[in-house]
């Protein structure tokens, strides 16, 4: 028997994986009343390398440290999104900050889509709400890598018409003939001319070529299960379907135990998960 | 393999030995009826003979409190903390305790190794010491023997008048030299009973608790669990932290520290927004127990849980882990037809 500890210095070089690095916001554009687009840049330009669907953990020193997905495709250079709704108090402060401010970063955090799953494939996003953010990651990268994909269909439901987020790049879609865009809102105001109804009403109409459709899904906790009710109904198979999941991912690297789901830690294994994979476990959905 | 005796009249002068090498870590009684680990300053105040601690020694390997971060507000910069090896000797550990040691091991080292627990576990040697299983141990049942001698540097197995003190390793020879104590020539005691018993093999574990996942047992528990994570705390396997910042009352500079977690609080797994993934005291407890004996042992065949017995010798509403994990058992075995 040997004891593997017995060295009585710290021989091991490991990272820290807990110090973030600061990085700037280069620009703010507020979206809604609540949600707001930071556009930021890592020192010395660098890239943050991440996949559609991965987070990030955000710091600001004296507030705290919380997990954000990234909202812009890996496939704009230089900078990325980060979406953000003013939800908690970190959210709050970062309400106020301006083009110049400094934020910790660390990061890229979690699985993210494997986008070759969807190559080749009709890609068809489903998106509630604040589940656009990480959503809107995956539409732009398939419409700058547009010819490897097959149709591209976006379902998006929102609370009210008030509450659509990125609405410039809503009309793009709207007005591209190479993306089918359908969009509701629970509570339309009066000047709403679109359709009214929640998400899984936008489902039922959709003409899909089942076989050949992918899906990934995103929204708050209460949608999954019907989204999920109206997809299978529709006909679409169990294993096309991929959902992104909202944990407490506390520390981003499997140690602190908040963002477990059953056996399955979120900061690891998803947030995107492969529908059979959890489709057992009564904790996800 | 060595073997010497070491009689109880010289524990003290074998302990300021050791004490020569490297700062010593030992129970103490603390209180009139507890003990813990601490720093030995008198060899005297050292107690081999005890049922267990209120915490095992992963406080000293995860601090409950621990700096990540330190960080300058006017200037919005940051630094990591500053972690130091522990290199200590840890005199009376139970092998139980030692076990969770390396399963808390595998959790720091798996995936993204980290920095601070593996830093700080460098130059830890184990002396451990046999104990006889009070009415809340129950390690037996996960295949940790009161003499099991794995992974300790030196090994004490109690004798009516003494120690029965086998050397291990080289570092357990290292601390030995210079130290003279007669050889041992006789066998071992048998070990103690053990007075609790999970009431199925640790290899049918598993199946018996995905079985169990709807049992009424977890809401039967939750009518007497109060969620003050005691059990937790005190548990020798439980890892999680909780990250909080702390500014310094100059409002320019501060810290970002963790803290031991629970999974049976109620904000463990509470999202902005308001969103809380494990609402109810049944679903948490059953994630508990799950995680002892269920999630973590899948991917590494080992139960997480060890057998010390805190975590139903602390809680505050009288639940015991060995029951609600036999009363899984019974009700897995009501629905397998026994072959004949």
């Amino acid at each position: 028997m040997t004891n593997q500890f017995s060295s009585d210095t710290a021989p091991i070089e490991l990272k820290d994986l807990y110090l973030p690095v600061m990085a700037e916001i280069t620009d703010i554009k507020k979206m809604t009343e609540l949600e707001t687009l930071y556009t930021v840049q890592l020192p010395d330009g660098a890239e943050l390398g991440h996949k559609p669907g991965q987070f990030v953990e955000v710091s600001m020193f004296g507030i705290g440290e919380a997990p954000f997905s990234i909202s812009s495709s890996p496939t704009q250079r230089g900078v990325f999104e980060l979406g953000i709704r003013k939800v908690g108090m970190l959210t709050d402060v970062m309400s106020r900050y301006q083009v110049g401010h400094k934020l910790g970063i660390r990061g890229p955090f979690g699985n993210g889509i494997d986008v070759e799953k969807f190559k080749g494939k009709d890609v068809l996003i489903v998106a509630g709400g604040i589940g656009l953010v990480p959503m809107r990651s995956m539409i732009n990268y398939v419409i700058d890598n547009r010819d490897d994909f097959g149709r591209l269909i976006i379902c998006y439901g929102s609370r009210s018409d008030k509450e659509l987020l990125f609405v410039d790049e809503l009309k793009q879609w709207t007005d591209d003939p190479r993306i089918e865009y359908h969009v509701t809102v629970d509570h339309g105001s009066p000047e709403w001319t679109g359709k009214t109804g929640v998400i899984t009403t936008l489902i039922p109409t959709l003409d899909l070529d089942l076989p050949n459709t992918v899906t990934c899904v995103c929204g708050p906790p209460v949608m999954y299960r019907f989204v999920l009710l109206a997809l299978k109904s529709k006909g679409l198979p169990e294993g096309n379907i991929y959902m992104s999941l909202e944990r407490r991912m506390k520390c981003g690297v499997g140690k602190c135990g908040h963002c477990q789901i059953n056996h399955t830690y979120v900061c690891q294994d998803g947030p995107v998960y492969h529908y059979p994979d959890i489709k057992a476990l009564q904790e996800a959905l | 393999m060595v073997q010497f005796f070491l009689e109880s009249d010289r524990i003290a002068e074998f302990v300021a030995h050791l004490k020569g090498h490297k700062p010593v870590f030992a129970p103490h009684l603390k209180g009139d009826k507890s003990y813990a680990f601490s720093l030995v300053e008198d060899p005297a105040g050292v107690v081999l003979d005890y049922n267990r601690t209120m915490h095992s020694v992963k406080k000293y390997f995860m601090p409950p409190r621990e700096k990540l971060l330190t960080f300058d507000l006017t200037e919005n910069s940051c630094e990591g903390g500053q972690v130091e090896p522990v290199n200590a000797i840890f005199l009376g550990v139970h092998s139980y305790d030692l076990a969770a040691v390396h399963r808390l091991d595998h959790n720091f080292a798996e995936g993204q190794a980290e920095k601070n627990y593996l830093t700080r576990r460098q130059g830890a040697v184990f002396i451990g010491v046999s104990y006889e299983p009070d009415q809340y141990h129950f390690s037996g049942s996960v295949g940790i023997d009161p003499q099991d001698t794995r992974g300790f540097d030196i090994f004490l197995t109690k004798l009516l008048d003494g120690y029965v003190l086998e050397v291990l390793t080289p570092e357990g020879e290292k601390l030995m030299q210079g130290l003279d104590l007669p050889a041992h020539e006789t066998g071992k005691p048998a070990r103690g009973h053990f007075q609790q018993h999970i009431y199925v093999p640790q290899t049918k574990l598993n199946t018996v608790m995905a079985a169990g996942y709807d049992n009424e047992i977890w809401e039967q528990t939750a009518k007497k669990c109060v969620g003050c994570g005691t059990c937790n705390v005190v548990c020798p396997t439980c890892y999680c932290f909780n990250v909080e910042e702390n500014v310094d009352i100059s409002a320019t500079k501060g810290d970002r520290q963790r803290s031991w977690d629970g999974c049976m609080l109620r904000d463990f797994s509470a999202v902005a927004g308001g969103e809380v993934f494990r609402e109810g005291l049944a679903d948490r407890q059953r994630h508990r127990v799950f995680r002892k004996f269920k999630y973590l042992s899948d991917t590494t065949g080992k139960p997480w849980c060890v057998g010390c017995g805190r975590c139903t010798a602390y809680c505050t509403a009288d639940i015991s882990i060995v029951s609600i994990v036999n009363h899984l058992v019974a009700d897995y075995e009501k629905t397998v037809v026994a072959p004949i």
